[in-house]
């Protein structure tokens, strides 16, 4: 890697300031598992890395039953896998997070910073996107808080301004009852990217799909919702035919990329398979089975 | 410009002058002359260079030195009181868990990180564990014998 | 201390400095003086270089020395044409470039940074030249030539004596096998089947990169620190090229991560010997694991499979046209086409042959030794279609194997007899371990019984050659304390050869294990060992540390029959001591007598030359010979294509396991490898440019990807000439594995992919258009 200057402030403010200050030429720096490849293969290089790893209102994990899970941006993907708490109350994510990378990428790299890489082949997104979660985003003019689905813009890039940094993910409290289920489908190897992962929501009234998500992540540029297989599944009861159906529109109005993990024909037929399955295990936990 | 940044490693005072860009490998390895951390595939996947940072397994080769300010770090060096063994040594000796040594120091510090968190671990939680590290000679059988083993007898 | 034991599980002696992290591989070295080396890559696949400045680069701080193609082509001391069969490479490009990472020029500096920055420095100018990127490209007529011409050596390995290129095409070696008559063959037959099998290029990925450390001396001297499996070979290599007695160079190697036939022949010595020279000063060179893709590969193949075959499953007659793609440079590519043809017909008495394999220059990373290799690509083709025919004629594939396989005394293609041949107990042993012919497989039970899973098993076997004619010599040294060193060539790179070396001579001699020190590996020091690959280091160098050890005992014998004054025939050895009819004697109070004091040395020396002939006057391709199966058993989903093995069982005929653990770790670790080459690895090219040089898009099977049981299992038909009965392990048991794998697939789900890696999506693909 090429030198750089690695500031080192205490605040989100100081922060802010110093990444304005030097726009162009600087990048935010919390675990790097993203930032340090970029830099090794010379494909980036910054003269300045703002390391917020010492700002302590990023850390942490809280909840209440109003407002959900506020997730700090530098919580580490292990600390999310391993947080009882999030066992608890959506366990979801721990076993999302269970399959992300290797145990010590997972140490080190954080939730913030997960998002902030606008990484396509990736895993939590789509879940909290699948949750209607929100970002609390600071900069140096003040704070903006936009749905996750807003922050992706294309490959490798997001909504963020150069002086703006991600604060924290805010998961609001699902409403009873609610099922999710999240599936990351591998072609190769269990430690390789994904292929496509997928999350369905339903939040029902009775048995009847009151709200759905269908998520899909690893298929294009940005995690998108299948917005058409949600409403052929909403206010209906879900049977094994509706699901496979809702799997075949969110497949067809994806568009996937050729690449080493799929052909575009292969990802849209996995993403049928996983909306699928994803809509029949998030109906069943729903209905408490 | 360098910063001056002091750690424990293996139980031992150090101190160094470290660029931002200097990686943890490179400091141990070369500054500090502790070679059991091996560069493998320099991002983050195959865990030649795991080290123990505050108990954690972390790539050594992508971490910076001065973000380890403060911590402290366990090398494989630092795993052996002299002639005593850790029973992991122990253990991946007896059951033939390593070939050519490469991926070895990478496999034992996970292993221990995995049973100072869990004393009694699962099969699959040992698999979860253990999954980001490679091995190319084609141990996993003889790893997966020997952590139990150890976690049997704790 | 208790004696040595052959069939026995010792500790092996390199673990406790493995564990500890003291093992110290080259890498982890530095020599005082030291700089380090930078290697500057060709981006284009094929290019003529117009011009090189390098003025910049001598500028940057730090830079000690530079070196192009200049420096090769007007030093007198150097003779820049290199390579282990034709010496069609060279230090660094002289004309052109021939491959994206070919080698362009190096630079020496004081931190590796400097030379990183020099290398940015350095000007290349290039003419593009069109390419020919496969296989199919390169032997069109008027193809664009990777060489217009090549040189061949002098003299070089006795089996490859009578290969040569073929002049203006880019076929590097055709290797044509022959036997009865095809037509006749194919005439007679009552079903013919012909098929087209495929296997990408992959690559090695030990986990440690080549690396060098050279030091040229003022007088000649070059002493060389390497990662490589064949000192001997580089170090001849080395001495032609740099014009100096062999006796001037001295390699020294340490510990290997990893070999697997990717560190074998000149790799980053030649131009780490080049810098030194230049630098006047030691320099190392480490790759890094990208460079590593641009250094060596295995052979991507084609292999197209006519076989001719009775109603009763009795095979007559194969056709086989095998197209290897041996990449820029030949590398080893004319050993591999000619082990890939004698192995085509298989395993199977075949009387009738018509094989043509063919190493092809392509302007790709060259292609060269891979365990197992000339095996692992026709092993492939012939396994699967073994499948194809067992279905055709309703025969089960194991009867198929079992009734066409190899018995003893059998002639082997060539004519040749095979002795020692454990074929059918390695399949009958894979098959009781995975359950054949019965829906139970014991397995832990953990899969729910799901329609969209199914299950399958499948079956393949083996045979492979080791290199021969070869050498392998050996000295054991007795110290005064009766303690015992062994001086070998063979380089422990894992295997375990270190061990089991000692265990030999102990056996042999009746020494504890403890009091036997196997010394490294130097040129200066051991005797001349061909190469550690092949899997031969058991049975060549075991047998020549074997008869050292009796050589010593000869000489304790008639030391004794001097000094205690008692006729030779009345003195034995047991349990460690020298027997006499009225006493024993231990070995250190033999050497005090003999020296007079706590002093002296005794050496034994032993050596093994096999040659092109055995002792029965037969032609002899191969010392001995391996024979190996493979099972697998696997679960589909049928949805997605996808499968996971869930088990897998591997036999190998070892002739005798001296160190059982150590034979069934090679047997489960290349069963792994095995694994990695059939579901997950190729190197992706787009236009010549490797799409994935590093291990996140290269995808290596990690320990979440193992089934629940490996089952290794060692067959022992002990060989003649073994040492105590053995054989080889190290490469037998990967080449079963994707053919195994792929015969599970069909058996559980009725598709049959001739394409590797057997990737979920071809599975899927396959499905999808057997339902349309």
């Amino acid at each position: 890697m090429k030198n750089f200057d690695y500031l080192e402030p205490s605040t989100v403010a100081e922060a802010c300031a110093l990444l304005k200050e030097r726009a162009g030429d600087a990048k935010v720096f919390a675990g790097g598992s993203h930032l340090t490849i970029l830099m090794k293969q010379g494909l980036y290089q910054p003269k300045t890395l703002v390391n917020i790893k010492k700002i302590p209102e990023l850390k942490g994990i809280q909840f209440d039953s109003t407002e959900g899970f506020k997730i700090g941006a530098l919580v580490t993907h292990r600390e999310l896998e391993t947080s009882a708490l999030v066992r608890e109350k959506l366990p979801v994510l721990c076993e999302a997070e269970r399959e992300v990378a290797n145990i010590r990428v997972r140490n080190m790299g954080t939730i913030g910073g997960n998002l902030a890489s606008g990484e396509p082949l990736t895993d939590l997104s789509q879940i909290f996107i699948a949750l209607d979660g929100r970002l609390e985003i600071l900069g140096s003019n003040g704070h903006r808080t936009i749905a996750v689905e807003e922050l992706f813009l294309d490959f490798y890039t997001t909504s963020l301004a150069e002086d703006e940094i991600i604060a924290r993910v805010v998961l609001p409290p699902l409403l009873r009852p609610s099922g999710i289920e999240y599936i990351r489908f591998s072609s190769s190897s269990v430690v390789d990217k994904p292929c496509a992962g997928v999350a369905v929501r339903f939040t029902l009234d009775k048995e009847v799909v009151q709200t759905a998500r269908v998520v899909l992540g690893c298929v294009g540029p940005t995690p998108v919702r299948a917005r058409q297989a949600e409403a052929s599944l909403t206010g209906k009861k879900i049977s094994l035919e509706l699901a496979a159906a809702a799997g075949k529109i969110a497949s067809q109005g994806c568009s996937p990329t050729d690449d080493l993990r799929g052909s575009e024909h292969y990802k849209r037929a996995i993403i049928g398979t996983l909306v699928k399955r994803a809509a029949l295990k998030a109906y069943e936990r729903a209905l408490g089975k | 410009m360098k910063k001056a940044i002091s750690l424990r490693v293996n139980g031992l005072e150090r101190s160094a002058e470290a660029e931002p860009r200097l990686t943890l490998l490179d400091l141990v390895r070369e500054q500090f002359g502790l070679t059991g951390a091996k560069l493998g595939c320099d991002i983050q996947v195959c865990g030649a260079c795991t080290v123990l940072l505050d108990g954690k397994p972390v790539s050594a080769c992508s971490f910076l030195a001065v973000d380890a300010d403060g911590c402290e770090v366990l090398t494989i060096e630092g795993l052996s009181d002299k002639d005593k063994l850790h029973p992991l040594q122990d253990a991946f000796m007896e059951f033939g868990a390593l070939q050519c040594g490469y991926c070895t120091s990478g496999f034992i510090l996970t292993a221990k990180a995995l049973l100072d968190e869990h004393s009694h671990p699962s099969e699959q939680q040992i698999r979860d564990y253990l999954a980001g590290n490679f091995c190319r000679c084609g141990c996993y059988q003889e790893i997966m014998q020997a952590v139990k083993e150890v976690s049997g007898k704790a | 201390m208790e004696l040595t034991e052959i069939g026995k599980s010792y500790r092996r002696l390199d673990y406790q400095t493995k564990v500890t992290g003291r093992a110290q591989y080259l890498a982890d070295m530095n020599v005082p003086g030291m700089c380090h080396g930078k290697i500057l890559r060709s981006p284009y696949a094929h290019a003529r270089i117009r011009k090189i400045d390098a003025s910049k680069a001598l500028n940057v701080p730090g830079v000690v020395a530079v070196l192009t193609r200049d420096d090769i082509l007007h030093d007198e001391g150097i003779e820049p044409y290199y390579g282990p069969v034709f010496k069609d490479q060279t230090i660094v490009a002289v004309e052109k470039v021939r491959h994206v990472g070919d080698p362009v020029a190096a630079v020496a500096a004081l931190s590796v940074d400097a030379a990183e920055m020099a290398l940015g420095l350095i000007e290349v100018d290039y003419e593009e030249l069109p390419t020919v990127l496969d296989v199919h490209e390169s032997l069109k007529p008027n193809a664009i030539l990777v060489h217009d011409s090549v040189k061949l050596p002098s003299s070089g390995f006795a089996d490859l004596a009578e290969i040569k290129p073929v002049e203006g095409t880019n076929i590097c070696t055709h290797f044509k096998l022959n036997r009865g008559d095809i037509q006749k063959g194919f005439a007679e037959a009552d079903h013919i089947f012909e098929d087209t099998f495929t296997l990408p290029a992959t690559q090695h990925s030990f986990l440690e990169t080549h690396a060098c450390i050279a030091s040229a001396e003022p007088g000649g001297r070059i002493t060389v620190w390497a990662t490589t499996q064949n000192p001997f070979v580089v170090r001849t290599q080395l001495a032609n090229i740099f014009k100096v007695p062999v006796s001037k160079v001295r390699i020294i190697v340490p510990y290997l991560g990893g070999g697997y036939g990717g560190k074998v022949y000149p790799k980053v010595e030649p131009i780490t010997v080049a810098l030194a020279q230049k630098a006047g000063r030691p320099v190392r060179v480490v790759l890094s694991r990208e460079e590593v893709f641009y250094t060596i590969t295995k052979h991507a193949a084609a292999i197209r499979m006519k076989t001719g075959v009775k109603n009763d499953g009795t095979l007559i007659a194969r056709e086989c046209e095998i197209h290897l793609d041996t990449g820029a440079y030949a590398e080893i590519g004319p050993r591999v086409a000619k082990k890939s043809g004698y192995t085509a017909a298989g395993p199977y008495r075949i009387p009738n042959l018509k094989i043509d394999s063919y190493s092809v220059y392509t302007n790709k990373p060259p292609a060269g030794a891979f365990r197992g290799f000339g095996v692992s690509q026709s092993a492939w083709a012939v396994e699967s279609q073994m499948d194809i025919i067992a279905a055709a004629l309703k025969i089960d594939p194991l009867e198929l194997r079992k009734k066409n396989g190899y018995n003893e005394g059998d002639k082997f293609v060539t004519e040749e007899t095979l002795r020692a041949v454990g074929l059918k107990q390695c399949l009958d042993e894979v098959a009781t371990a995975i359950g054949w012919g019965s829906g139970e497989t014991g397995r832990d039970g953990d899969t729910e019984k799901k329609e969209n899973i199914r299950r399958g098993k499948g079956v393949a076997c083996m045979i492979k050659a080791t290199i021969t004619p070869s050498i392998s010599s050996a000295v054991v040294k007795l110290n005064e304390d009766a303690s015992l060193s062994i001086y070998a060539g063979t380089v422990e790179m894992g295997q375990g050869s270190e061990t089991v070396l000692a265990q030999i001579a102990g056996k042999e001699l009746g020494i504890p294990l403890g009091n036997i020190q196997v010394l490294g590996v130097d040129t200066d020091v051991v005797p001349y060992d061909l190469t550690t690959s092949s899997s031969r280091s058991t049975f060549h160098m075991g047998k020549a540390v074997q008869l050292a050890a009796q050589d010593l005992q000869r000489q304790l014998k008639q030391i004794v029959a001097t000094e205690y004054h008692v006729p030779e025939e009345k003195i034995s050895f047991a349990d460690g001591k020298v027997r006499l009819p009225e006493a024993q004697i231990a070995y250190a109070e033999v050497m005090f007598k003999r020296f007079g004091m706590q002093g002296g040395t005794l050496i034994g020396e032993g050596q093994v030359k096999t040659s092109t002939k055995d002792e029965f006057g037969e032609k002899s391709t191969s010392a001995f010979w391996f024979l190996a199966a493979g099972a697998a058993e696997v679960e589909v989903d049928v949805d997605t294509g996808k499968f996971k093995l869930v088990k897998y069982a591997t036999a190998v005929d070892v002739g005798k396991a001296l160190n059982p653990l150590g034979c069934r770790q090679q047997l489960a670790g290349a069963a792994i490898t095995g694994i990695g080459q059939a579901m997950f690895e190729e190197i992706a090219y787009d236009n010549g440019q490797l799409i994935n040089p590093n291990l996140v898009d290269y995808v290596l099977p990690s320990l979440g990807d193992m089934p629940p049981v490996i089952e290794p299992i060692c067959v022992e038909v002990p060989d003649r000439n073994g040492p105590f009965g053995a054989k080889g392990i190290g490469e037998s048991s990967l080449i079963p594995v994707a053919p195994a794998i792929a015969n599970a697939i069909y058996n559980a789900v009725g598709v049959r992919i001739k394409d590797l890696p057997i990737k979920a999506e071809k599975i899927y693909l396959a499905l999808e258009n057997r339902k349309s």
